[in-house]
C-alpha cells in the first residue's frame, strides 16, 4: 500500500488512511463547522454587509425579551431548589443512616429512567386539570384552579425533579468516594457530626457541587419540555421560543439570534467549568481509603424530621412513576376523567401498541432513528480517536476540536444551523436540498452525539495498553488486522456501552426533534408531546402512557447494563446456572 | 548474526543512542544492562522494528534490516508487561502469530500444544482467559506466544521485573534452559546485575546512550572497564587518599593517590594472605540477613564495607577493633 508523508515529523499514512480522514473533514465541515457558520451570517450579514438589525427585533420583541428573562430566572432558581432537593436524596442515601434507604434509592433514581418529555408529560397527568392530584387537592379546596399547576411555580417544581439526574450520579459517586478515616480523624480530635459535615465532607465535595450547578444552570438556560408543555403563555423560555420563531420565515433570523446566544452562555459556562476543574486538590491522599460508613443522626428531632423530608422526596418521584404504569393499563375514559378502578384496568393498550400498525410506528421510526444514529455516530468517534491517540500531528486537533464543538452548542442551534443551511442546494453536499428529507435528523443526532461518544471511546482508546499493538505487529499482523482482532474487541465493551446509552437518550428526543423530522414519520418524542396537548384524544394519550412504560423500562435495562455491575452480575448468575 | 552499525537514536533533540556499534553472535544469551533511561530497551525496539535510528545500521545475517517493517523482522518479542490479549484465551493469545501466517488449523493446533507442552501450560490453562492466570503463568504465556513462531531472534524485555523475587529465582533458572535448549539467539534487558549475571553469555553494560564495557559475565564483574560498571555492578567500596597511601606503604603497588580506587567488599578478609594488606578498623554498625552479616568498619577516617558469612560466631558489636585484609590486586582504578 502507497505510504504519504503527513503532518508531523516523519509521519506517514497509508492511502486507506488518507481517504478517512478526507471523509472526516468533509463530515466536520459540513455538517459541524459550515452550518453554524452559516447560521451566524444569515443572523449578522444583510445584502453583504454587516448589520445589528436581528438585535433590534429581538429588543422590540416583547415575548423574546420576556422569554430570555424567563430562562435566567430559571437557571438560577434551578441552582437552588435542584442542588437542595439533590444534596438531600444524595446525604439519605449515601451519608446518613435513614431506615428504609435503599428503597429510597430506588425512587430517587427514577430520574435516570425517564426524562425530557416523558417526564413532563408525566407530571402533567398526575398535576394537571385531570390529574388525580389535582382532583385530590379540589378535594381538599374546593376553590383550586383546576389548571393551578402551570406557569413558573409549575415548570421550577418539575425541573428540580428532574434534573437530579446529574447529582444521583455524580454526587453519589462523590460521596462514595469520601475517605471514611478522613471522617474519623476528625471524631477522634473532637469534631461534632455538624462540624464533620460542614468543614471536612462538605469541601472534599466542592468540586463536584461547582460542575453540577453550571450543568443545572445551563439545563435550566436551555430548558425546553418544561415550559412547552406546563409553562403556559406567561412562562415561556428561550428555546420553545425558538420554536415558535423559527416557523416563520420572517421570524427565524430572531430564533437564531436567540440560539446564538444560548449558545454563547453555554460557552461561557463551560470555560468558567473547565477553569474551575484545574484549580485545587480535593482528593484524598490517604494511602488506604477506608469505605464510608453512614452517619446516624444524634438529634431525635432531626433525625425524625429528615426521614419525613426523605419518604416525602421519594413520594414525589415515585408518585409519576406509578401513575403512568397505571395509566398505560387503564381505558381511555378512565384516562380522561382521572378516575381509575381496578376493573378498568386491562393489556388492551399494550396489545394495540403491537397489533395496530399506527400505535407502533413512532417506536419504529424512534428505533430505527435512534439504533442507525448510535452506530454511526460511534463508528465516526472510533475513527477519530484511532487517529487522534495514533498520529502525533497538530493538524489532527482539527479533528479532536471539530467533534467536540457540537459540545458547546445547545441542540436548537445545532438544528436550526441544519435548517437554515440545507433548505437550499449547496455545493458541499453535492447540491442535495436536505429540508424534508428523512436523513437530516439522522445527521443531526449523530453531531448532537458526537462529543460524549469521541470522548468515551478515546478515553477507551488511551486505556489499551501500547504493547498489545506492538505484540500484535510482533507476530506478523498488519494494520487493519491488529484493529479488528486486537484493539477493538479490547474497546468493545465501551463501544457498546456508548451505543446502548445513545440509543436510549435518542430514541424519546424531542427537542431537537422537533425541528427536523419528517412530517410523515413523527418520531415518538413529538408522539408524546402531541398527546399531552389538551386537544388530545384519550385514545392517543393512553399509547402515550405505553410508550412511556416501555422507554422507561428500555432506559432501565440500558442503565443496568452500562452502569455500574450489572453485565458482571449477569455473567455471574449465568454462571452459577451452568 | 545482529550487527549494530554507527546508530544513532533521536527522541526530538534528545540523543537516546549515540553512536553505537555491537555485534552479537548466533545462539548467544546477550544482556543490555543499566539503569533506567540508558537506552538499553531503546536499543531492543530498534532492533525489534519500534523505533528508526536517524543513523546507522542494523543488519541480521548479513541483511540490512534497519528500515524493514515489524511484521516482516521474524524477530520475536516479551514485553515487560506481557501485552496479552485480555479479550483471548491463552490458546488463541499463542495461536495468533500462527493464524496470522495462515498456518492449516491442525498446525496451528499441534505448534501450540507442542510449544505449550515445553513451556509448562497444560490444557485446562490453554482454554482458560489470560486474565485469569497468576503472573507467573502469564509470563510463560508470552514466552510461549514468542516461541512459537520459531523467530531467528528472541527479545525479551524485562520480563521478569513484575514478578516476586522467589519466582523471578525459579523463572530465571527455566528461561535459561529453554534458550539453550532451543538455541535461538536471545537479547535480554533488564537492571538487575543478579538477572544479567546468572542467565547471560555476554553483557552490554549501559550508560546515557552508550555501551560503557561488553564481556562476559566474569570480565564485566572482575574485570570492570571503568568506575560506572564497577560501581554499578556488585557492592563496592571506594577507597581515598589516605587508604591508598596505606596500601602503597605496605606493598609499594604504584597505586595513585590523587585518584578514587575500588574494591570489591567481598575481597576484604579477616585472615591475613599471601601478598595482602593489613588495615585495622572500629566497627560503625551492621547488617544481618541470615547468610551474612554487612558491617560498616571506620578505617582511616573512611567507612568500608565488609561482608562475613554466617558461620555461627557471634556478631563483631559496634566500636570492636578489627583488621581488615585485602589483596592490592583486587584494588581497580581507572583513568
Amino acid at each position: 500500500m502507497q505510504r504519504i508523508k503527513i503532518g508531523g515529523k516523519g509521519e506517514k499514512v497509508r492511502l486507506g488512511g488518507l481517504l478517512l480522514r478526507l471523509v472526516l473533514i468533509w463530515l466536520i465541515v459540513a455538517f459541524v463547522i459550515y452550518p453554524n457558520a452559516n447560521l451566524l451570517i444569515s443572523v449578522f450579514y444583510k445584502k453583504g454587509e454587516f448589520s445589528t438589525e436581528v438585535f433590534g427585533k429581538v429588543i422590540h420583541s416583547a415575548r423574546a425579551v420576556k422569554s430570555l428573562k424567563n430562562s435566567f430566572i430559571l437557571a438560577v432558581s434551578m441552582v437552588f431548589t435542584v442542588n437542595l432537593v439533590g444534596t438531600l436524596i444524595v446525604l439519605f442515601t449515601e451519608y446518613w443512616e435513614i431506615k428504609g434507604a435503599k428503597l429510597l434509592k430506588m425512587g430517587y433514581m427514577t430520574s435516570l429512567v425517564y426524562s425530557g418529555v416523558v417526564l413532563v408529560t408525566g407530571y402533567k397527568f398526575i398535576y394537571g386539570a385531570n390529574g388525580i392530584l389535582t382532583r385530590l387537592l379540589r378535594m381538599v379546596m374546593p376553590g383550586l384552579d383546576a389548571n393551578w399547576f402551570t406557569g413558573f411555580p409549575a415548570v421550577i417544581f418539575i425541573m428540580t425533579f428532574a434534573c437530579t439526574s446529574n447529582h444521583a450520579v455524580f454526587l453519589t459517586n462523590a460521596v462514595q468516594g469520601l475517605d471514611y478515616h478522613v471522617i474519623e480523624a476528625a471524631k477522634n480530635m473532637g469534631a461534632s457530626g455538624r462540624k464533620i459535615f460542614f468543614k471536612v465532607v462538605l469541601p472534599t465535595l466542592k468540586p463536584t457541587f461547582f460542575a453540577i450547578t453550571i450543568l443545572t444552570f445551563l439545563t435550566g438556560l436551555g430548558a425546553m419540555s418544561a415550559p412547552l408543555i406546563v409553562g403556559g403563555p406567561d412562562f415561556q423560555t428561550i428555546n420553545p421560543m425558538i420554536i415558535t420563531f423559527a416557523k416563520s420565515p420572517y421570524s427565524r433570523e430572531v430564533a437564531a439570534l436567540l440560539a446564538v446566544l444560548l449558545g454563547l452562555a453555554t460557552i461561557l459556562l463551560l470555560a468558567i467549568l473547565t477553569k474551575v476543574e484545574k484549580g485545587g486538590n480535593y482528593v484524598s491522599v490517604s494511602k488506604t481509603k477506608a469505605k464510608l460508613t453512614k452517619q446516624k443522626i444524634s438529634n431525635p428531632v432531626a433525625n425524625v424530621l429528615a426521614h419525613v423530608v426523605a419518604y416525602l422526596l421519594f413520594f414525589i418521584y415515585m408518585a409519576p412513576v406509578c401513575l403512568i404504569v397505571l395509566y398505560s393499563f387503564s381505558d381511555s375514559l378512565a384516562i380522561k376523567s382521572g378516575n381509575i378502578s381496578f376493573s378498568n384496568l386491562s393489556l388492551e393498550n399494550y396489545s394495540a401498541l403491537f397489533t395496530r400498525a399506527g400505535a407502533f410506528r413512532p417506536y419504529l421510526i424512534s428505533f430505527c432513528y435512534s439504533l442507525a444514529a448510535a452506530v454511526l455516530v460511534s463508528v465516526i468517534a472510533i475513527a477519530v480517536a484511532r487517529i487522534v491517540h495514533k498520529s502525533k500531528s497538530k493538524f489532527n486537533l482539527f479533528f479532536e476540536y471539530g467533534v467536540l464543538i457540537p459540545w458547546l452548542l445547545p441542540s436548537t442551534l445545532i438544528a436550526l444551523g441544519l435548517m437554515v443551511t440545507y433548505d437550499m442546494p449547496r455545493l458541499i453536499m453535492g447540491n442535495q436540498v436536505l429540508i424534508g428529507t428523512v436523513v437530516l435528523l439522522l445527521l443531526a443526532y449523530v453531531i448532537v452525539k458526537l462529543p460524549f461518544s469521541f470522548r468515551m471511546i478515546k478515553a477507551a482508546f488511551y486505556s489499551i495498553e501500547g504493547s498489545l499493538e506492538e505484540a500484535a505487529k510482533c507476530m506478523g499482523a498488519g494494520t487493519l488486522y491488529t484493529m479488528v482482532r486486537v484493539v477493538i474487541p479490547v474497546i468493545m465493551p465501551v463501544v457498546l456501552s456508548v451505543i446502548v446509552l445513545n440509543f436510549n437518550n435518542l430514541l424519546a428526543d424531542y427537542d431537537l426533534t422537533v425541528f427536523l423530522y419528517h412530517p410523515l414519520y413523527q418520531p415518538l418524542g413529538v408522539v408524546i408531546k402531541a398527546a399531552s396537548d389538551e386537544t388530545a384524544t384519550a385514545n392517543a394519550q393512553a399509547m402515550a402512557f405505553v410508550y412511556s412504560v416501555i422507554l422507561m423500562a428500555i432506559s432501565g435495562v440500558a442503565l443496568f447494563l452500562t452502569q455500574g455491575d450489572g453485565v458482571k452480575t449477569l455473567k455471574k448468575r449465568f454462571k452459577r446456572a451452568r | 548474526m545482529i550487527d549494530f552499525k554507527n546508530i544513532e537514536i533521536k527522541y526530538g533533540d534528545f540523543i537516546a543512542i549515540k553512536d553505537l556499534n555491537l555485534s552479537v553472535n548466533e545462539g548467544e544469551f546477550f544482556t543490555f544492562l543499566g539503569p533506567s533511561g540508558c537506552g538499553k530497551t531503546t536499543i531492543l525496539r530498534a532492533l525489534v522494528g519500534f523505533i528508526n535510528p536517524s543513523r546507522g545500521q542494523i543488519v541480521v545475517n548479513g541483511k540490512d534490516i534497519t528500515h524493514e517493517a515489524v511484521e516482516n523482522r521474524a524477530i520475536g518479542m516479551v514485553f515487560q508487561s506481557y501485552a496479552l490479549f485480555p479479550t483471548m484465551t491463552v490458546y488463541e493469545n499463542i495461536a495468533f502469530g500462527l493464524k496470522v501466517k495462515k498456518l492449516p488449523k491442525e498446525e496451528v493446533r499441534r505448534k501450540v500444544y507442542e510449544v505449550a507442552k515445553k513451556i509448562e501450560i497444560n490444557e485446562m490453562q490453554l482454554e482458560r482467559n489470560v486474565a485469569e492466570l497468576s503472573g507467573g503463568q502469564q509470563q510463560r504465556v508470552a514466552l510461549a506466544r514468542a516461541i512459537v513462531l520459531e523467530p531467528n531472534i528472541l527479545c525479551l524485555d524485562e520480563p521478569l521485573s513484575n514478578l516476586d523475587a522467589k519466582l523471578r529465582v525459579g523463572l530465571r533458572g527455566e528461561l535459561k534452559r529453554l534458550q539453550r535448549d532451543l538455541g535461538i539467539t536471545t537479547l535480554y534487558v533488564t537492571h538487575d546485575q543478579e538477572e544479567a549475571l546468572t542467565l547471560s553469555d555476554r553483557i552490554a553494560v549501559f550508560n546515557n546512550g552508550f555501551i560503557e564495557q561488553v564481556g562476559t559475565p566474569y570480565e564485566i564483574y572482575n574485570y570492570s572497564a571503568s568506575e560506572f560498571v564497577c560501581d554499578f555492578i556488585g557492592d563496592i567500596n571506594c577507597l581515598h587518599g589516605g587508604m591508598i597511601r596505606a596500601v602503597n606503604e605496605q606493598q609499594h603497588c604504584g597505586l595513585d593517590e590523587h585518584k578514587e580506587a575500588f574494591i570489591r567488599i567481598e575481597r576484604f578478609h579477616q585472615t591475613p594472605e599471601r601478598g595482602s594488606v593489613k588495615l585495622t578498623g572500629v566497627v560503625k554498625d551492621y547488617e544481618y540477613n541470615g547468610v551474612l552479616t554487612k558491617y560498616n568498619v571506620e578505617v582511616l577516617g573512611q567507612t568500608v564495607k565488609y561482608i562475613r558469612m554466617n558461620d555461627g560466631s557471634a556478631f563483631r558489636e559496634p566500636e570492636t577493633i578489627i583488621d581488615l585484609y585485602m589483596n592490592p590486586q583486587d584494588i581497580m582504578q581507572f583513568s
